[in-house]
């Protein structure tokens, strides 16, 4: 298990449960007819990981991506540490650290000068984020290959660059897309105990997976999408209280997202 | 489908036209689904294509025939052996032009494509795709060699009178010499790759590409027709005849398309069937080669056991006091991407030629203009003296004009898809512009400064001169990057797979004209006050201090009021 330094260097951020970190209040995005996404009404609260899930194409992706500033709401706010990410940008964004589904990095760009770029963005101090940025490269298993262009990194060292680079400024909000696709397990385990900690000091953790076990193990609530709708909210006891037997999070899920007959069709096909 | 026809699978041809298939529906699917303006222009672009064929068809015939008649002959002497050398040449230079332009393209097919694995696993002979993968490879540029040398090949059968079997044979001769260079061509690729990464051969391709054509291009601009002497001409036909070696089965295969159609039948069967089983032997070899270097692993292998030295630990160095940090983070970013992806340093050297050339030619014209038929009137001569003085200024210019054109234009998309980390920062969009400024004005002025410096030292040109040229090519520079900026963001595309996707095709264009009108207009106000003052005979640093006012504060608006009108766009760049 690497040690975390760089977290403890860092220090947290003060806890205060009383204002949620990130939120969401009637949001919606429309393309043309379609609704993408439906007056979505969320809240994460600092020390929290919320747990993001949903079928393919539920909205999930934008979501987030309206949440981080990358699409413009057709309707509606988010508030990120008490920030309009629409009316305050600038100040929104520099709270939030992001790590989208498809690691898409500069391929020209080494790993450690990734890193001082972001931190260039950031604001930051040339010498913290060559501190911070060793710390972190060492932290994912890539300070070897942090003077190669990321042209030669395989998918999963690119998703630990991408989360990275999510956490050279110490983001208050951290939002993830599928953060454990195509890691290997030791490294899924350590962006686990990342955000974890995070959480612990009192960061705001949204992230978004199709693994449900994921979910259930980590996320203190859960929201699910379906066809651009919040269709459920709240911890795991709360969705299992929602009124029905069910014992796990992938019933819960396939009760309310309709996938339930899929497994009738899965053993007339075996 | 049944259990049975999957595990029976596709035979080798029936595989092989599954798979050309697949992709000419792709074509003619695309061809459909395109705009009513595309489609217009594809036909019209066949059509021209079919004129092309005529016109050069014909023109072949003609000169062919003048050239072979006596009275040509008693102007240029016997030319016979270069006339029965022609057909050798053609073929020569088709089976050469397949074997390189394939080079890419299978590169492309082999190893960048993605599709190999998917089809390699799919139930059909591994043969089946190599063959269709090398028929696709070469189709394209065959078809492209084959507008200009059949067209030549039959002229030179129409103007020799050949026998009506000596057609249908160039087409098969043709067609049998592609496929041989496609073969050796895979083999090459595959060489290639063992040692070095695919991604990098395409890229120092694309460079090499891009610098071969620009010297073709350009080298004709100092080449000296005019003193071409009968001595010269003769070395040039005696150099082509030795190039129809007759060791060379290219040359076999022209030699034997000659005899054929001059009725010669033994010597032409003899040759020919030399050349088209060589052909076939040629092509059967690399595909089993080629087959089994890609089943077992090696194809794919990289040679060399030694590990790449590791790079250099980067440093960001230094930041600049007073320039906001994302601002020199974003420039530094761009100018190290730049720099090592090899397909924008040929941008890069493609004004570097042009600026040598037109430099070269420059210097040689002594800065005199021609005099022509000494019917011009004095004044004339004295305008057009001065104008020609301000030429190393013109050419400075060009080719920092050339440069921006690529770096401010492309400056936004050619983020791509990796515009997010931009977007999703706190990142305000006049900081996002201002870095996307200095990131092409300043190469763009460097390269400016270097070639005008370079030429006011060879032209001896006095100091105050070689500052006012500086300054005005510094400011029309950031004029025109600030105009390219602009339209930049307006025509940026950032889902591109292919970098000749960046910029919608419409905005790219109305961005060249007006920057073409805007470079005379601000040229204009920077030279025209001197060309002024000179009239009135006051002081020339009058005419130049009232030009750099003028042309200055031109200038300066274009820098800046441009960039300033689409700022509103830049938060909504990247959204779909």
């Amino acid at each position: 298990m690497p040690e975390l330094n760089a977290w403890d260097c860092l220090g947290g951020h003060p806890v205060d449960s009383a204002s949620p970190l990130l939120e969401t209040q009637h949001l919606v995005k429309r393309y043309g007819d379609k609704l993408a996404v439906d007056d979505v009404n969320l809240r994460v609260n600092p020390g929290e990981i919320f747990g993001f899930l949903g079928p393919n194409g539920a909205g999930k992706t934008t979501t987030i991506r309206m949440i981080v500033g990358l699409l413009k709401p057709s309707g509606g706010s988010v508030h990120v540490a008490g920030y309009d990410v629409q009316a305050q940008p600038i100040q929104a964004k520099a709270t939030t650290g992001f790590v989208p589904d498809e690691p898409n990095l500069y391929p020209k760009l080494t790993g450690r000068e990734l890193l001082q770029f972001v931190g260039d963005l950031y604001g930051l101090e040339r010498a913290q984020v060559a501190r911070r940025g060793e710390e972190l490269l060492r932290m994912f298993d890539l300070a070897g290959a942090s003077d190669d262009t990321i042209d030669t990194y395989s998918h999963g060292m690119r998703q630990k660059t991408a989360l990275a680079a999510a956490l050279v400024h110490d983001p208050r909000v951290l939002l993830l897309d599928e953060p454990t696709v195509g890691l290997d397990p030791r490294s899924a385990r350590l962006i686990k105990d990342i955000l974890r900690q995070m959480a612990e000091r009192g960061a705001a953790i949204f992230l978004s997976t199709h693994i449900l076990e994921i979910a259930e193990h980590m996320c203190d609530r859960i929201g699910i999408i379906d066809h651009g709708r919040l269709i459920a909210l709240g911890t795991i006891a709360e969705l299992r209280g929602q009124g029905r037997t069910e014992a796990s999070l992938e019933d819960i899920f396939l009760s309310l997202t309709g996938g339930a007959e899929y497994a009738a069709i899965a053993e007339v096909l075996g | 489908m049944s259990e049975a026809a999957v595990s029976a699978g596709l035979g080798l041809w029936p595989a092989v036209s599954t798979l050309l298939r697949l992709r000419l529906q792709t074509l003619l699917r695309g061809f459909r689904r395109s705009t009513p303006r595309r489609k217009f222009g594809t036909i019209l672009l066949g059509v021209v294509l079919i004129v092309f064929l005529g016109g050069l068809f014909t023109l072949s015939w003609m000169s062919l025939g003048w050239i072979r008649s006596p009275e040509f002959a008693v102007i240029t002497g016997d030319i016979g052996a270069f006339l029965d050398s022609l057909p050798s040449l053609v073929l020569g230079g088709a089976f050469l032009g397949i074997l390189f332009t394939s080079f890419g393209v299978l590169l492309q097919a082999l190893y960048l494509a993605g599709d190999m694995d998917f089809l390699l696993s799919a139930p059909i002979p591994h043969r089946a795709v190599f063959v269709s993968k090398l028929l696709q490879a070469i189709l394209p540029n065959l078809g492209l060699i084959g507008l200009v040398g059949l067209p030549l090949l039959f002229g030179i059968g129409a103007a020799g009178g050949y026998s009506p079997l000596y057609y249908p044979m160039v087409i098969v001769v043709m067609l049998a010499l592609a496929l041989a260079a496609a073969g050796l061509a895979s083999m090459l690729v595959m060489l290639t790759v063992r040692v070095f990464p695919a991604k990098r051969v395409a890229e120092v391709l694309g460079l090499l590409g891009a610098v071969a054509s620009i010297v073709c291009s350009q080298s004709g601009q100092l080449a000296d027709f005019d003193q071409l002497s009968a001595a010269q001409t003769s070395r040039a036909l005696q150099l082509a005849i030795h190039l129809d070696a007759s060791w060379s089965p290219l040359s076999w295969a022209g030699r034997g398309l000659m005899r054929l159609g001059e009725g010669h039948w033994l010597e032409a069967d003899g040759l020919l069937t030399l050349v088209l089983g060589l052909s076939a032997a040629a092509f059967a070899a690399t595909l089993a080669a080629g087959e089994r270097l890609y089943y077992s692993g090696w194809a794919r292998m990289q040679a060399g056991g030694k590990k790449k030295a590791a790079a250099r630990p980067a440093t960001w160095g230094n930041r600049v006091r007073g320039i906001p940090p994302a601002i020199q983070g974003l420039v530094l970013k761009d100018l190290r991407t730049l720099r090592r992806d090899l397909r924008n340093m040929s941008q890069l050297v493609t004004p570097l030629i042009l600026g040598i050339i037109y430099a070269i030619m420059l210097v040689r014209s002594g800065g005199a203009p021609d005099p022509g038929r000494g019917e011009a009137p004095g004044w004339a001569m004295e305008a057009m003296r001065t104008a020609l003085s301000y030429g190393g200024m013109g050419i400075a210019l060009f080719i920092g004009w050339s440069l921006l054109g690529r770096l401010a234009g492309m400056g936004f998309s050619q983020e791509g898809r990796s515009y997010w980390l931009i977007k999703s920062a706190p990142l305000r969009p006049a900081d996002l512009l201002a870095a996307k400024f200095l990131v092409a004005f300043l190469p763009a002025a460097a390269l400016g400064w270097g070639f005008l410096l370079i030429l006011s030292v060879l032209q001896r040109s006095g100091i105050g001169t070689t500052a006012f040229e500086m300054a005005v090519v510094a400011l029309c520079l950031a004029g025109a990057t600030g105009i390219n900026i602009a339209f930049g963001v307006l025509g940026a595309k950032m889902d591109w797979e292919d970098p000749r996707q960046m910029i919608r095709g419409g905005v790219g264009l109305l961005s060249a004209i007006v920057s073409l009108i805007y470079l005379p207009l601000s040229l204009a106000l920077f030279l025209g006050p001197g060309f002024l003052t000179a009239f009135l005979s006051l002081p020339a640093w009058v005419g130049s201090a009232a030009g750099l006012v003028l042309g200055g504060a031109a200038s300066l608006a274009c820098a800046i009021a441009p960039p300033r009108w689409v700022r509103h766009r830049v938060p909504g760049l990247g959204e779909a």
